[in-house]
């Protein structure tokens, strides 16, 4: 149906808006990450664009700058407190470590499962299915509790051991992401003609042959975009980092940090939420292709 | 190349059959392993854990299956937080439905641009859902936030209101962070689902002189009906552990006017380390869900 040029234009100017309303939170915080603290508590007027842009907030939380320097040499020489709490350097190391772990456990295990899932014939196959599917239902609050329990029996909370705490929690990240990775590998994995498969093994090729050799080289992409999904899932998620972990602090647990008794340090939160997007960002634009079939658990095809 | 086959055969003749690779048992084993022990094994001690009941004073843990559950049907809180916690998704679930199709069907469109606006819709989507909540906590400040200031400048709110200190508005700021992130989750889906769609039956329509929105109710509605319950579904499950924005934004408050299951979970958790009741409160959110979700994928016949 051909539309009209006025209907057109009203569409276009209709579609710029709306979309516009919805990046207009990210724009304001990028702002207000760059805002020196007069702008950002203006009691007389909104500041948009008219302030002199600074990058103490990302000079304090990304590069671990002392904070009181920065102020007397920004000429300022308030009595501002120089804690190093907000050096968030950690954080992003912490977040990085547990994404690219639970990602890389995920992974490997959900590629094997999704390729019998998809491939063989057996008992309790549609069981095992509903089984992965059950996990993706269930609220994390349900094994979170006994979770902390059972790691504080086994000596598995970040207090008692460092790297066990980065464990427990990569672990926990993984069966999170599990239900996805397996649903979403297989869907990739039944879009690979058996006949493949079946050509490869009458050659003479075992299953894992076939399966090393031949399909998995075919399912690249889904992999990169199952991956890269579980990637994001696990950088931004809040609840289980924020009860299995105290040390261990990921970066959407570090910002909540910066809400203090004497008031919210703006600056520094908007600086790392900014900074803690970025990454996403650029993800997603990668996967763009396959995020519909992503978020559905392989269930729609874009 | 039959003789090929025969040595791999022979090859692998030392191992039991169920470990070779033409058996499904060692490609599912790890996963599985991985679901036991940090899934199935923690669910079994919940429900454990539901059925002891720990002495304030003492902290020891005595069997008394009936305790927590007993507990919990006369916790007023506990029925506070599951008709928030209904209240949240079932409000969440309605916007994000009607914007995302609305949306949707706006951003439908090969012309130039479209791809670019489509894609920038995606965005709010990867955003740490506990930055999104700062974000909004940022703009919804009474005293200097750019959104309470606009909705004061419009007249709708009187000078030095906030809106997330007053219980009667404190939920429609947490909503507010909660649609604006996942409107996009509905866009996306309804997009690929209009996408898909044929075009004949539309063209048919057109030449029978059917109008833009007979189309849509007629045509579009009954073959996205599919595309829609997957999407509500999906959507629904997540909804329904809402904790991020609402603990960051109000942590439940004012008072429990925004508490949910899942946070009033973590603040028995957090507060008097109660495990067995806090384990309990968690159980009945699963039980929700898994009634919830199944009696609406048989009434709407939705197979993930």
């Amino acid at each position: 149906m051909e539309q009209s040029l006025p209907v057109r234009i009203l569409r276009d100017i209709a579609a710029v808006f709306v979309t516009a309303l919805f990046m207009f939170p990210i724009l304001w915080w990028a702002l207000a990450s760059i805002k020196p603290i007069s702008a950002m508590f203006d009691k007389d007027r909104v500041v948009f664009f008219d302030f002199v842009p600074t990058l103490i907030n990302y000079g304090v939380t990304l590069l671990g700058m002392s904070r009181s320097q920065l102020a007397i040499d920004a000429g300022l020489g308030m009595g501002v407190a120089g804690t190093e709490a907000y050096d968030s350097r950690r954080a992003i190391f912490d977040s990085v470590i547990v994404a690219i772990g639970s990602t890389t456990i995920t992974m490997m295990l959900a590629v094997f499962a999704a390729y019998a899932l998809s491939r063989m014939a057996f008992k309790g196959r549609e069981g095992f299915l509903n089984w992965v599917l059950g996990q993706r239902f269930m609220p994390p609050i349900a094994i979170l509790i006994p979770l902390v329990a059972i790691y504080k029996t086994v000596g598995m909370r970040d207090t008692d051991n460092l790297i066990m705490g980065y464990i427990g929690l990569m672990m926990i990240y993984a069966l999170m992401n599990l239900p996805i990775a397996v649903l979403l590998m297989k869907s990739f994995f039944d879009d690979v003609p058996k006949d493949v498969d079946e050509a490869a093994m009458i050659d003479g090729a075992t299953r894992w042959q076939t399966f090393r050799k031949i399909v998995v080289p075919m399912v690249r992409g889904g992999v990169a975009a199952s991956a890269v999904l579980c990637f994001i899932f696990a950088w931004t998620e809040f609840l289980l980092s924020l009860f299995l972990t105290t040390d261990i602090r990921t970066v959407p647990v570090k910002i909540q940090t910066f809400v203090t008794s004497t008031g919210n340090e703006w600056g520094f939160i908007s600086a790392l939420g900014t900074a803690a997007a970025i990454p996403s960002f650029i993800f997603i634009l990668l996967v763009q292709r396959h995020l519909v079939r992503g978020l559905t658990l392989g269930s729609l095809k874009e | 190349m039959s003789g090929e086959a025969v040595s791999n055969n022979a090859r692998q003749q030392w191992l039991p059959s169920w470990l070779s690779s033409e058996h499904p048992f060692p490609w599912l084993f790890p996963a599985s392993a991985l679901m036991i022990v940090f899934g199935v094994y923690p669910l079994v001690y919940a429900i454990w854990l539901s059925l002891e009941r720990k002495h304030p004073v003492t902290r020891k843990l005595t069997f008394a299956p009936t305790y927590n559950w007993g507990k919990l049907l006369g916790d007023e809180r506990v029925w506070n937080a599951l008709a928030n916690t209904f209240i949240y998704t079932g409000i969440a679930l309605v916007l994000q439905l009607v914007l995302g199709m609305l949306i949707a069907l706006l951003l439908d469109s090969d012309r130039k641009g479209y791809g670019l606006l489509r894609a920038m819709m995606t965005l709010p989507l990867v955003i740490p859902p506990s930055v999104t909540a700062m974000m909004f906590l940022l703009m919804l400040n009474g005293s200097f936030g750019v959104l309470t200031r606009g909705i004061i400048a419009l007249g709708l709110l009187p000078p030095g209101y906030s809106v997330l200190g007053q219980s009667s508005t404190a939920m429609a700021g947490v909503l507010l962070a909660e649609v604006w992130q996942w409107t996009p989750f509905m866009v996306l889906i309804m997009l690929a689902g209009l996408r898909s769609l044929p075009k004949e039956p539309f063209e048919a329509a057109a030449i029978d002189g059917a109008t833009a929105i007979q189309a849509f109710l007629k045509l579009t509605l009954p073959m996205m009906s599919k595309v829609i319950a997957i999407a509500v579904l999906i959507r629904g499950i997540d909804l329904f552990r809402a904790f991020d924005y609402v603990k960051v934004m109000t942590d439940s408050g004012p008072g429990t006017a925004t508490e949910t299951l899942t946070s009033y979970a973590g603040r028995i958790y957090f507060g008097n380390a109660d495990f067995p009741y806090a384990s309990t409160i968690a159980l009945l959110t699963l039980i929700v869900v898994i009634v919830v979700s199944s009696l609406f994928m048989k009434i709407f016949k939705v197979k993930l």
